[in-house]
């Protein structure tokens, strides 16, 4: 167990715990949806047209760019449209996507790998089956795997991530019982390309049967599993590192400046698979969870899907739902169930909609400092982004906020530090670089319409309480009113009794 | 989506603190009698309706304001920092100045630099020297209190000066230390009683140990140097801390988050200097009690504070 942990972060129980993390393999789906924009890179250029048979696995559409990964047809059919669709992505934007029909077969294109006894390739090829395969990070990143495993010079430690980015995400966790002989092959993998002396995998101390099952098929003295506390944002590259080994990444720098590459489960089982067999990536595990379902759970879904194929399995209940691509914690919202799982897709969240608490005004209490893992102090940058000083707010080293959003978990305020920061992030960029012109357009849109809706929510409970106000004025009034109507028809029934007597 | 801690939320904790008041304001009411709560009544009453008036001036909702607590926390503050047999119009001054002139005119909670009670009590000891310095003598029962503040009988006969007050008299008069009786049992227990509050605002995670560690810390230092240096005409650090709003000072006063440093190391630093400005106000100021004024000029600092105290951040 370790001794060194980074400061802060939080602790936040699985909000929707099962009593055993399995995985479902969902049905073949009629049809698939496959975005051309990756995570990373150029729009990739379709190398087949519409009314194409296709096999599983074929290449569909590839980039001049040797950094980027090809895109395979997730199911064996025909190509019905190439054109713009939605994504799952904040923006809402369209994008463009290749649309396959199922022909329920799901026959494969051919592949052949290293095979079993892998240790006979040499690293080139295997770095160029885990590029052709379409491996990239999987734990959320999307960044691809081949380009963390090129030109490695000085790599000391291997660090195999099997934490869980956030609370209520299982499909590690799943992956991590289910598959750990694949997990282990693919770290020797890893290994052999890195040239590192050890491995270390870390799985969080309540995952007690993942380690179990790991404990089982590991016989290599190279490679050691450590638990590490579950604490959110132990997941993230650079903490985890300094949680192992007690290496701090510099502030600007990269895990492999230091000799450490770090690499998620889950990409290192799709790793083996690419290098065994050179089998293309087109599934993925996902966790489907959230208030709005009866039953979460892990499947294993073609990648381009839609969301409500896999959330339609976990009998969602009948209120109204939000969607959340990602954690609780850093993920996007989406419009709608209709939109694709991709490689990045690691969990879909559909909650019960719930008002959200009223913002107040910063009290600056320090809860939010406490809790950062990277000790900034979100008050000061608050208070400095607020205003839009971003010159200041960069003095207080808003450029090493991770998004992560323990501050905004912990504030007694409930002010959303992180959006505040990401839009004085990108205010920021737009003064010193004129390429992210877009981007902060789309920012402050957004950010925009938050504040625009806070307002007029303001707005409107203001005129409410003064309505509600008039009302009983007007009452009152009216109260009045008969009281002195009554007062004057008795002065008249006296005045006329007195005359008429 | 449940995006909030199950902790407390701002409301809840201007609740809390003023919970943890109880057992001070218990003990002050043990020995002062009817004035302390009649004052406390006074000073949320001006506190409600100025807070009220102001929003509504600025045209801003004036329900989430006022239910936040933070106005009303700032009176009963006030209003036990000062005699509870000043006139009725003392507090209602008191609060108003420290409500508008404190908080409001900043802009509201989270904005103000000073803390608002304290603002308002400088601003009174300043222009009521008189009216802020006389004590109630003895426990005084509700009319006999009512009379008092709202003017229809002279209050010589039911008061004094406080312990302080009484100690730098006599020593001014050329009396050493070892011949005066420094105790005081009623500000002894209305200390501990601030001080058991304010544990149980360090158990509840409201305010962390920082700031009253530091001021007590800063207190003692100081006070211990100046008694060894002359033991005859300093007193000893143990009379400091149970005299005057001290424990009121350290856990409740000095921790307004609002107006005080925040960041760990800051925290320090703020606390410890107050405690070491509110024994020179005592020993060499004019007035009785230093807490007010050394809040006052540790606030002026924060930002200071603050800048150069920043943590280390991950990478740098
Ligand atoms: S937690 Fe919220 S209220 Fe407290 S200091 Fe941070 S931003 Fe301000
Ligand atoms: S969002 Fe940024 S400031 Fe807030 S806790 Fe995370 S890293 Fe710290």
């Amino acid at each position: 167990m370790l001794n060194q942990s980074f400061n802060g972060g939080v602790v936040i129980d699985n909000p929707h715990p099962v009593d055993t993390v399995g995985i479902v393999s969902a049905p073949l789906p009629d049809k698939v949806v496959l975005p051309l924009q990756q995570r990373i890179g150029d729009e990739a250029i379709p190398c087949v047209k519409v009314g194409d048979k296709v096999l599983t696995g074929q290449v569909i559409a590839k980039t001049e760019d040797h950094f980027c990964v090809p895109i395979h047809a997730s199911i064996s059919g025909k190509v019905v449209s190439i054109d713009k669709q939605i994504i799952p992505h904040k923006s809402g934007l369209k994008s463009k996507c290749i649309t396959i029909e199922s022909d329920g077969k799901d026959q494969w294109a051919e592949y052949k790998g290293c095979g079993t006894d892998f240790l006979h390739c040499d690293q080139a090829t295997m770095i160029e089956y885990i590029q052709s395969s379409g491996i990239v990070g999987l734990g959320g990143a999307g960044f691809p795997a081949h380009a963390k495993l090129e030109g490695i010079q000085d790599c000391h430690t291997l660090i195999i991530n099997g934490t869980e980015c956030e609370p209520g995400i299982m499909c590690d966790d799943a992956l991590m019982q289910h598959h750990p002989r694949e997990v282990i092959r693919g770290v020797e993998i890893l290994l052999h390309i890195c040239g590192a002396q050890r491995a270390i995998i870390a799985v969080e101390d309540d995952k007690q049967e993942a380690l179990n099952s790991l404990l089982m098929y590991c016989h290599n003295e190279r490679i050691s599993i450590e638990q590490i506390p579950t604490k959110y944002t132990s997941g993230a590259e650079k903490l985890l590192i300094k949680a192992l080994l007690d290496i701090e990444i510099p502030s600007g720098g990269f895990a492999i400046d230091t000799g450490v590459i770090c690499q998620n489960v889950a990409t290192t089982k799709a790793i083996f698979d690419a290098v065994v067999d050179n089998r293309p990536l087109v599934s993925r595990i996902v966790t489907v969870t959230g208030s709005g379902v009866e039953s979460p759970n892990n499947y294993e879904v073609r990648l381009g899907a839609s969301f409500e194929h896999i959330v339609s399995m976990s009998k969602p209940n009948t209120h109204q739902h939000t969607i959340r691509m990602g954690g609780m914690m850093m993920g996007v919202d989406v419009k709608t169930t209709s939109v694709p799982i991709c490689k990045i897709t690691n969990c879909i969240f559909v909650n019960k909609l719930e008002t959200k608490p009223s913002t107040q005004e910063c009290i600056r209490c320090g809860q939010c400092n406490q809790a950062c893992p990277v000790d900034l102090l979100p008050q000061q940058l608050y208070w400095y982004a607020k205003s839009e000083d971003t010159d200041k707010a960069m003095d207080y080293n808003l450029a090493d906020c991770i998004e992560c959003r323990c501050c905004d978990y912990v504030c007694p305020s409930h002010i959303p530090l992180a959006e505040y920061f990401s839009f004085a992030k990108a205010l920021h960029r737009k003064t010193t670089e004129d390429q992210y012109r877009t981007d902060i357009a789309r920012e402050r849109f957004e950010f925009r319409e938050y504040r625009l809706e806070r307002n007029k929510q303001e707005r409107t409970e203001m005129m409410a309480a003064k309505k509600e106000e008039l009302k009983k004025k007007m009452a009152n009034d009216k109260v009045q009113k008969d009281k002195i109507a009554a007062a004057m028809a008795r002065v008249k029934k006296t005045k006329k009794a007195n005359d008429d007597a | 989506m449940m995006m909030h801690s199950n902790a407390l939320n701002t409301n809840q904790i201007m609740r809390q603190v003023m919970y943890a008041l109880v057992l001070g304001i218990g003990a002050a009411y043990y020995f002062f009698g009817w004035g302390v709560i009649l004052q406390i009544t006074l000073a949320v009453v001006t506190a409600v309706v100025v807070e009220s008036a102001f929003l509504s001036l600025r045209k801003l909702p004036v329900k989430p304001a006022v239910s936040d607590g933070s106005a009303i926390l700032s009176a009963i503050l006030l209003a036990i920092s000062i005699p509870s047999i000043a006139p009725w119009w003392i507090v209602v001054i008191g609060v108003a100045f420290a409500i508008i002139f404190g908080k409001q005119l900043y802009g509201g909670l989270g904005n103000n630099p000073f803390n608002p009670a304290m603002l308002g009590y400088a601003f009174l000891l300043i222009s009521y020297p008189l009216q802020m310095t006389t004590w109630a003598g003895e426990f005084l029962g509700l009319s006999q209190v009512i009379d008092i503040i709202f003017n229809l009988t002279s209050v010589d006969a039911l008061s004094g000066a406080t312990q302080l007050d009484e100690v730098k008299t006599q020593l001014a008069l050329g009396k050493v230390v070892a011949e005066l009786d420094v105790h005081s049992i009623s500000q002894a227990w209305i200390n501990v009683g601030f001080l058991l509050g304010g544990l149980y605002l360090i158990v509840r995670k409201i305010i962390t140990w920082h700031i009253p560690v530091a001021f007590i810390t800063g207190m003692v230092v100081i006070s211990s140097i100046l008694y060894f240096i002359n033991d005859q005409i300093y007193l000893p650090m143990q009379d400091h801390l149970m005299l005057g709003a001290t424990m009121l000072g350290a856990f409740f006063i000095a921790t307004d988050p609002v107006s005080a440093s925040t960041t760990p190391k800051g925290r320090l630093i703020y606390g410890f200097l107050i405690g070491v400005l509110v024994i020179i106000i005592r020993v060499f100021g004019g007035y009785p009690d230093g807490v007010a004024f050394a809040v006052l000029l540790m606030n002026i600092t924060v930002p200071l504070i603050d800048y150069y105290t920043q943590p280390k951040v991950f990478g740098k």
